[in-house]
């Protein structure tokens, strides 16, 4: 189950997001994640993935099921991975596309001091229109904030 | 267009210290997706990724040497998708020299000096190299 904090970070302020799948050849592949929801049981989550990273992405799914997804917020840093599998895929709807409309604006105002003269039109494209929408169960979630305790394992929790 | 080379204009991109993402593989087959700081160009064939902590990235290339790398380019309002496979580690020399002074640089643009150190450069083969422009362009 995703902890309260981990979910308000990922409502409130995560701003950017990255999927890793692989095919049968254990050949490992990108998906640019344009925004995300987790539903009421605080167990699945859904990507909404952009149009020009979808290549391939079902078919692996389908196959082994192996999904991880990366989400930060841009510039802190604070970042966690989602591992799990694959539930389902089906296209993004009208609500999908608002929530990565408010990532967009999020995104574009974390970068408004490191791009500063950069039209916000350009910095709102990084995030790309979405175009599918992956569900999946978060089996594990790990710290990847940058520093020594990058990689931890919070759920479920490592037993001392 | 899918090129085996690393074409001129993805210098400036690499030398930008522009975030990127990795997605490795462990030999069980579970992929893991990280943000790198650093791409360094090595030559027109092979791309070096700095090695600074001992992560499930480090492990995984080591047991499949298969990586995928994806450095965005917001400029240009594109991202470039790099196919690599890991060939070695090297812990002095030119290569890992010349890192380890732009990842001091990337630190302290980043608010992350004392977090970011560099234990080795890893070198990788490019196998293939494609841009892809962002969709909502």
């Amino acid at each position: 189950m995703i902890p309260g904090k981990i979910l308000r970070f990922l409502e409130q302020h995560a701003n950017v997001a990255f999927a890793g799948s692989r095919d049968r050849d254990l050949v490992p592949r990108g998906h640019k994640v344009c925004g995300w929801r987790v539903a009421a049981d605080q167990r699945t989550m859904t990507a909404f993935v952009a149009e020009e990273f979808t290549a391939g992405l079902v078919e692996s799914l389908q196959d082994n099921g192996e999904l991880a997804v990366t989400v930060e917020e841009f510039p802190s840093h604070e970042t966690y991975q989602f591992k799990g599998r694959y539930l389902s895929d089906r296209p993004v709807r009208h609500d999908d596309v608002e929530i990565v409309d408010r990532i967009r604006k999020r995104f574009v105002r974390s970068l408004r001091t490191i791009y500063a003269g950069v039209p916000e039109d350009i910095l709102g494209a990084f995030v790309s229109n979405p175009s599918l929408a992956v569900e999946f169960e978060v089996l594990e979630v790990y710290l990847q904030t940058p520093g020594p305790g990058a990689g931890t394992r919070l759920i479920p929790p490592v037993e001392s | 267009m899918r090129m085996t080379r690393l074409p001129p204009e993805i210098r400036p991109v690499l030398e930008s210290g522009t975030p990127a993402v990795m997605v490795t593989c462990s030999a069980d087959g579970k992929p893991n997706t990280t943000v790198i700081s650093q791409v360094y160009y090595v030559d027109e064939t092979h791309a070096a990724l700095s090695f600074q902590f001992f992560s499930k990235t480090i492990r995984n290339v080591r047991e499949n040497p298969r990586a995928y790398v994806c450095v965005f380019d917001i400029r240009g309002q594109a991202q470039w998708v790099l196919q690599l496979e890991f060939q070695r580690s090297e812990t002095e020399g030119p290569i890992f020299d010349a890192m380890d002074m732009q990842i001091e640089a990337i630190a302290s643009m980043t608010g992350m000096s004392g977090i970011f150190k560099l234990r080795a450069a890893d070198v990788y083969r490019v196998l293939s190299v494609e841009r892809l422009p962002f969709s909502s362009r």
